[in-house]
């Protein structure tokens, strides 16, 4: 029952082995390996690590290689391209034969995998064209034809490019729009296909709409381009039933960039035979100072649960509060990851409270680890058959949502978001106040802001006596 | 005054090398967590943490001595979460030594009202302006509590260029008496090398003064204080000088504060062995790599399209490229400086390394004396060959020890 899309012809660049699924024409959840000359194996379900300016936020490339087991990076196009405006962008210009990967300093082992916005992306307030698509780059917001995303994938040589796709962030499309959409993307890709390297792997777009606004386009992908098409990246997971169920088609692999906001998302998605996934909750949750502990499906055996007190789970702890301030237990006590078993909650903690960015640092690596651990979990489960049964007991231990955040993440650049309204509420504190004025800034924290006898506890110093 | 009885010591100093015609040393300092190699650079972790790298890629940047600041540990996490989890070690892993100031220098800078008695530092709480007193007592305290390596007295610090000479002469001599305070104080003179604070100011006859009571007080180490403050180069090299002439062989120098590599490699001429200094990894933050030609800020357009390492032959896990080398470019650097905080780890990196490995070919070159060509070669490839550029101070110093930069 193994189907294999494997190097047919000899500049194929890319392999993707199914090696388990029930049956084609059930959706179902399935085990593959996807193969990239040159690069490691991926063994799927898995997921990509997301980045920001090409680098996974925190995380310097030998962290990457000593202490992670990603599958590999998503990087956006327009985390790249804001120089494209008065010259070519350096990128471009790197040398070597995969400029993405040497200009980045990827650890060579990583697949990369090149989107043209990022994940999730900023909304942008012009629409997209029938030759080009609007991308905000960190000086603003500019215009990207398919031409020269054709181009820039020419010349990057990512080890995977997804085709662009017509998506307008933000509204809901209405229904000439959504005619458009289709439309637009087919003719993307069809340019894509036709002017491409012939080794260049292309994961083609399924839109986030209806399957019947986009079935001319999707048809199409599994009548005449499916031996040029390497993947799906899917902007909607909900369409996965829906995909034409040729041989052809069912045996691509299929990319999530649907965002799932929690592991039980991920576990839906996988049931309906997902392969690849983003998962940005992970930068979330290490902004937010929340480290990640679930297991799949339950804790392991060595692991204390943290519950919150109705009988649920919490699917990571807030580091933020004081309870921590002198715990010297790993973040996870069943985590084999380097933070957890070098460091301890009461630094993280004191990291986080003074603002030093070595806190995120570790959450990354330890987040990071525990969603590398949940898929492997997950491909075991489905190896033996139980994938069902452990996603319910999962359901059944874990809470839905990750715990609320209580404090500070790092500071927000702004080519992160992009601010909605006027009304909106700052999204940094200021960093500096008045140098010697007469209100010294108590909340700065390079003077004690806790009352005297506080201090005096501490035996930082010793109250007067009048 | 009557010599204090010898006190206990946690380490050894020994020395390797002596430079023929400077006032430079080599040596081994051995303490509680292993042994440095001397002439040596010390990276700041102010607040337990080497601003974004992990203990691991601070000790593959050959770091065995970093420091942390008193004065922050104090307020985060605070004496009693040190004490539980066990000290500074133990708090941040790292298995290797940390120095840590007395908390005296940033009370004065950063404090508004502070004011300095002869019971210690008196403020009023900015938080709710209760008046509050931090004593040599409490500084050694939360030292002993920290566990550091080596620890410093709490001195009376007062900006070299004060033309204030009794204002400058109380605070010598209050140093002193704060230096008995502390000695009286220290709880694990065994485990923990109390240095003392030579003060004084651009005086060089209070200068002696101050070397003469402390050296009296035979502490493990000895550091030079109150220097870095803006006062002229030239003052600063006179002061390190005449210090380190009265200073016993046998004992490691420290001169406070130093971290521009031109300083590093005058001060060693003058006879100083270890030096720190938070600018390095500052400037990383900043988008500037030091390297033997200067600083660069890749943050500079200049910079966008430069494929080359952020030094040629550097040997910095950025810089290098193949086994383990990242191949880290001015492109890749200038494309994420200031935007994402992995452009500053990296050349947070980069700057530690030189830094360390500045001293280190210094060290080497004095064992095998030819320290005077090293500086020599140094100063032309920091500024091009272009003697005329060359800092007049740079000059005059060395040609007091020797070395005649121009010939």
């Amino acid at each position: 029952m193994a189907a294999s899309n494997g190097f047919p012809g000899a500049g194929r660049k890319i392999a993707f082995e199914i090696l388990s699924h029930l049956d084609a024409n059930v959706a179902g959840p399935r085990l593959g390996k996807l193969s990239i000359k040159g690069r490691h194996d991926v063994e799927t379900p898995n997921f990509f690590a997301v980045t920001s300016r090409g680098v996974i936020p925190h995380l310097t490339p030998d962290v990457i290689s000593s202490h992670t087991h990603i599958g590999g990076v998503h990087m956006a196009l327009e985390d790249f391209v804001e120089r494209a405006m008065g010259g070519t962008p350096p990128v471009v210009n790197c040398p070597g034969p995969s400029p993405l990967h040497t200009f980045t300093a990827l650890p060579k082992s990583l697949p990369s995998l090149l989107a043209p916005r990022r994940t999730p992306a900023v909304s942008a307030p012009n629409g997209n064209s029938n030759s080009a698509i609007s991308i905000f780059t960190s000086t603003g917001f500019q215009v990207l034809s398919n031409k020269s995303y054709i181009s820039y994938v020419e010349n990057l040589r990512p080890d995977i490019a997804i085709s662009l796709a017509d998506i307008p962030y933000g509204a809901l499309p209405g229904t000439k729009r959504v005619a458009k959409m289709g439309d637009r993307t087919q003719e993307w890709l069809s340019q894509l296909i036709n002017e491409k390297r012939e080794e260049q792997v292309i994961f083609a777009p399924v839109l986030p709409i209806d399957y019947l606004d986009q079935s001319e386009y999707l048809n199409n992908i599994a009548d005449e381009q499916a031996d040029e098409v390497s993947g799906l990246a899917l902007y909607d997971s909900n369409l996965l039933p829906d995909i034409p169920a040729t041989t052809a088609i069912t045996k691509l692999p299929r990319l999530s960039l649907d965002e799932p906001s929690s592991p039980r998302q991920i576990l839906r998605q996988v049931s309906l035979g997902m392969d690849l996934f983003t998962v940005p909750f992970i930068g979330f949750a290490t902004d937010a100072g929340i480290a990640l502990t679930f297991r799949f499906p339950r804790p392991l055996p060595t692991g204390v649960a943290i519950s919150n007190g109705v009988g649920a789970l919490q699917l990571g702890v807030d580091m933020w509060p004081a309870v921590h301030a002198t715990s010297v237990t790993p973040l996870d006590t069943s985590c084999s990851c380097y933070t957890c078993t070098s460091h301890h909650r009461a630094y993280v903690q004191h990291l986080l409270s003074a603002k030093e960015m070595l806190g995120w640092v570790l959450l990354q690596v330890h987040n990071h680890h525990i969603l590398s651990e949940f898929f492997a979990a997950i491909r075991e489960s489905i190896s033996s058959g139980n994938f069902d049964a452990d996603c319910e007991e999962f359901g059944r231990i874990y809470e839905s949502e990750l715990p609320e955040k209580s404090g500070q993440g790092p500071r927000v650049r702004g080519y992160h978001f992009k601010s909605e309204g006027p009304s909106e509420p700052k999204k940094n504190r200021p960093a500096w106040g008045n140098l010697g004025s007469d209100d010294q800034e108590a909340s700065s924290k390079l003077v004690p802001d806790e009352p005297a006898a506080e201090l005096e506890g501490k035996g930082f110093a010793e109250k007067m006596e009048d | 005054m009557t010599p204090i009885t010898p006190m206990p010591s946690a380490l050894a100093f020994e020395l390797v090398a002596r430079c023929s015609t400077t006032k430079a040393r080599a040596a081994i300092l051995t303490l509680p967590h292993g042994p440095v190699q001397l002439p040596l650079f010390m990276p700041v972790a102010t607040q337990a943490s080497l601003k974004g790298l992990t203990p691991q890629q601070l000790e593959e940047t050959g770091c065995r001595l970093c420091l942390n600041n008193t004065y922050h540990l104090g307020l985060k996490p605070g004496q009693e979460v040190l004490e539980k989890v066990g000290g500074a070690h133990k708090l941040q892993g790292w298995k290797h030594n940390i120095l840590t100031d007395s908390g005296g220098f940033q009370m004065v800078s950063l404090l508004k009202l502070a004011n300095i008695t002869e019971e210690g530092v008196r403020f009023l709480s900015p938080h709710d302006g209760t008046p509050m007193l931090l004593t040599p007592e409490h500084s050694i305290a939360l030292q002993n509590t920290i566990g550091s390596d080596i620890i410093m007295q709490l001195d009376d610090v007062l900006v070299t260029t004060s033309p204030d000479t009794k204002r400058m002469r109380e605070a010598m001599e209050r140093s002193v008496r704060w230096l008995d305070r502390c000695i009286a104080a220290h709880a694990n003179p065994t485990k923990q090398n109390l240095f003392c604070i030579i003060q004084g100011g651009l005086d060089l006859q209070m200068r002696t003064e101050c070397c003469k009571e402390m050296v009296a007080r035979n502490t493990p180490g000895i550091a030079i204080g109150g220097l870095s403050g803006g006062e002229a180069k030239a003052d600063y090299c006179r002061v390190v000088n005449t210090c380190t002439g009265l200073l016993p062989e046998m004992k490691p120098r420290y001169v406070m504060g130093i971290g521009y590599p031109e300083d590093l490699v005058v001060s060693v001429a003058l006879g100083a062995d270890m030096f720190d200094c938070v600018w390095p990894t500052r400037t990383a933050r900043f988008g500037n790599a030091i390297t033997k030609h200067g600083v660069l800020n890749l943050r500079h357009a200049r910079y966008a399209n430069d494929f080359g390492p952020v030094e040629e032959g550097c040997g910095c896990v950025c810089c290098r490229t193949g086994d383990g080398g990242l191949g880290i470019t001015k492109a890749f650097v200038h494309h994420v400086a200031a935007k994402e905080t992995v452009g500053a780890h990296l050349l947070t990196m980069h700057n530690v390394w030189y830094q360390l490995a500045l001293m280190r070919s210094v060290r080497q070159s004095i064992i095998e004396d030819r320290f005077p060509a090293f500086l020599k070669n140094f100063f032309s490839d920091l500024h091009g060959g272009d003697k005329s550029k060359y800092p007049e101070w740079a000059v005059e110093a060395l040609k007091n020890v020797g070395v005649d930069l121009m010939e």
